[in-house]
């Protein structure tokens, strides 16, 4: 027990030291593998929680596909941040505003909610074959299949806008068609000519 | 019989017996991390030799060892690298430049940590080990992505971006094999995985799994970035891709986490369509006799057969273009993978089959 | 169930240290003579013309975007293959319906020409 709150503890340390780091580096690419370690981090916090699948799922998914993406847009936009950040201290009231609220809500849980009488208890012993992925599928596939359905909705106009929004065709490129080259025969490539020989003079 | 036993009392004499375990066990896998990085050494060996021949050539026969002509050719190579000077050009990012190496490596090892080399001999006996084979293989990416960009030269920019696009191909294919296994196994643990095949050859996942299978070898080709699929080293194009301005030992761990890679494709290749350590006798012989026991001798035998076709292809085929790539991963193999699901889904629901546990 | 996951996190720490031995054995062992000449970027004995990170094709993001989506939407997969048995005949149909919608971004990103690479 002692060991775990220990690794606890250094991994949230790191998780919050990475996450200032996100926001304070000035090479946005450094930006973007902080928080890549945050991610990293916050998967081993919630694995810790018994929350199994949704941890590695967080590697996956934000590690392994979408700060991929990032990376990719980072590192070959070619971007000049300096420019970008001229006005930015501006915005400081909004960004005030924002962080507050999610620090009121974060105290509402861990204060209000959790220390001001409403103790959430230690979570009941899982039994001996319990299987995060497939407690979680049943209840995804029978009880939340309508939701389950609603987010594969979203992941079809996700990727038909990010279609629409870049697809550029260029004019003028001959691309290989496959299905055609199969289909041809030889009557199509190569004519024979009956001729008489020709008579020598 | 050595066994772990003394030592296992003496450390726990040593230190206190609460930290005897994970110092065990550090011991443990750094053993068996050095074995596979010595299997890696004799592959990069086997891997000129078999060319050689396919290609009616001798290969490495200068370095003898134990009196054979060529045995001690990776060892040459290895003291060759560490005496190479280790180059970072000066434009590059140096702080990257020297982290994309172990970015690289780190991953390709700790996947490692779940696979069961015997009956319950796996060192982390996870729920999850599938899904976290996944979510590893999918950060080899960031080594390939970092080192191209962080040289700062066009070769290895180019290289790195071909194989991002590649990779990121590829896995979904990959992902989509995954499930099928899944399906057929109902659970995400490797070791259960391997259980569920039990029942001799023909019960095992390729034979009803057959296009699933093909899809999985052939991503796990592209992902290694292999011969034909290695348009991201590419040497006739751009050099040697992501890793061109690497030298000396910073280039010898890309070069082991490839390897290590390849030989983990074929572990996991067996494991998930050949059914691991059970014996191809199993089922047929006696549970008692010997040949039909399981166990790491069949595993390890198994893992040879994937591991010498990703030579055999590299010999045999030329590379493919990019668009012939991008065209293989998103139309043939992704639909090809898509429609066996939904057969195996057919099939699991009407009993055919040696699923247990039927719907 | 945590156990479990400490040999993959001590696996993980010892693959940095051996990775960083060798690195290191390498940095020390090898000589260290540098020049103008070989510090320069690669580029086949050409001087570099321009910086070597460039703006790139469009389709690599494109790649990438659906590549995350897809991959979301094999995260969903794995549970409802894992849980096949418990959820039987109703789960089987609720995957068929959720495939046939990935089925349709596939279809739609084929004949738009998405996966198409010219």
């Amino acid at each position: 027990m002692m060991f775990e709150t220990l690794l606890f503890f250094a991994f949230s340390a790191v998780l919050v030291g990475a996450a200032f780091g996100v926001i304070l580096a000035r090479n946005p690419v450094y930006s973007a593998l902080l928080l890549v370690l945050c991610f990293f981090n916050s998967a081993v916090i919630w694995l810790m929680l018994d929350a199994e699948f949704l941890g590695i799922v967080l590697v996956l998914v934000y590690v392994g596909a979408v700060m991929v993406l990032f990376l990719f847009v980072v590192m070959m936009l070619d971007v000049n941040l300096e420019e970008l950040r001229k006005g930015l201290a501006g915005y400081w009231p909004i960004a005030a505003v924002v962080a507050g609220l999610m620090v009121f809500a974060i105290l509402d849980v861990v204060v209000v909610k959790h220390l001001g009488g409403v103790s959430l208890g230690a979570a009941p012993p899982l039994p001996a074959d319990y299987s995060n992925t497939r407690v979680l599928g049943e209840a995804l596939f029978t009880r939340y299949a309508y939701p389950a359905q609603i987010a594969a909705v979203i992941l079809l106009v996700a990727s038909i806008a990010a279609i629409v929004l870049t697809l550029r065709h260029r004019p003028g490129v001959k691309p290989q068609n496959v299905g055609e080259q199969v289909r041809v025969s030889a009557k199509d490539r190569v004519r024979l000519v009956k001729m008489a020989p020709e008579k020598r003079p | 019989m050595w066994t772990w036993e003394p030592i296992r009392v003496r450390l726990s004499s040593l230190i206190t017996a609460y930290w005897a375990d994970p110092v065990l066990t550090a011991v443990q896998i750094l053993m068996v991390m050095i074995g596979v990085i010595l299997v890696m050494a004799f592959y990069t060996l086997a891997e000129r030799k078999i060319i050689g021949w396919m290609q009616s050539r001798r290969g490495p026969n200068r370095v003898n060892l134990f009196w054979v002509p060529g045995l001690g050719q990776p060892f040459a190579d290895v003291v060759k690298l560490l005496f190479k000077e280790i180059l970072v050009p000066g434009d590059a990012n140096k702080v990257l430049f020297r982290v994309a190496p172990f970015l690289t490596m780190i991953p390709a090892l700790a996947i490692w940590s779940v696979i069961p080399f015997a009956p319950q001999k796996a060192f982390a006996n996870i729920d999850a080990g599938l899904l976290f084979i996944l979510a590893m293989a999918s950060l080899g990416v960031y080594g390939v992505i970092l080192a191209g960009w962080a040289a700062n030269s066009k070769y290895a920019f180019l290289g790195a971006m071909r194989s991002a696009a590649q990779i990121v191909a590829y896995e979904i294919a990959m992902g989509f094999a995954m499930v099928g296994v899944l399906m057929a196994a109902g659970s995400l643990n490797i070791g259960r995985i391997i259980e569920s095949q039990h029942g001799g050859p023909l019960s095992w996942n390729w034979f009803w799994l057959f296009p699933l299978f093909v899809v999985y070898y052939i991503a796990g080709v592209a992902e290694t970035n292999r011969a034909p699929f290695d348009v991201a080293e590419g040497e006739s194009e751009i050099v040697a891709g992501f890793h061109v301005d690497y030298s000396g030992m910073a280039f010898a761990l890309f070069f082991i986490a490839e390897y290590v890679n390849m030989i983990l494709i074929s572990a996991l290749t067996v494991i998930f369509f050949f059914g691991g350590w059970l014996s191809p006798f199993d089922g047929y012989l006696p549970a008692s006799s010997l040949l039909a026991q399981p166990g790491f001798f069949w595993f390890g035998l198994k893992t040879l057969v994937p591991m010498f076709g990703f030579l055999w292809l590299r010999a045999t085929f030329p590379r493919y273009r990019y668009d012939q790539i991008m065209r293989l991963g998103w139309k043939a193999l992704i639909p090809v993978t898509l429609v066996w699901l939904f057969v195996e889904g057919v099939l699991i629901y009407c009993h055919v089959g040696p699923w247990k546990g039927h719907i | 169930m945590l156990d479990q996951y400490l040999p993959i996190l001590i696996f993980m720490g010892l693959a940095a240290v051996l990775g960083l031995a060798l690195f290191t054995i390498g940095w020390f062992a090898g000589p260290r003579r540098p020049d103008a000449q070989k510090l320069s970027p690669y580029e086949c004995g050409f001087e570099a013309f321009e910086d070597a990170r460039m703006r790139f094709d469009v389709r690599y993001y494109l790649v990438a975007i659906i590549f995350v989506v897809f991959d979301l939407e094999i995260a969903f997969f794995f549970p409802w293959a894992v849980s096949l048995r418990e959820t039987g005949t109703f789960g089987l149909l609720a995957m068929l319906v959720f495939a046939l919608l990935l089925v349709v971004a596939l279809v739609y990103d084929y004949r738009k020409g998405a996966l198409e690479w010219d």
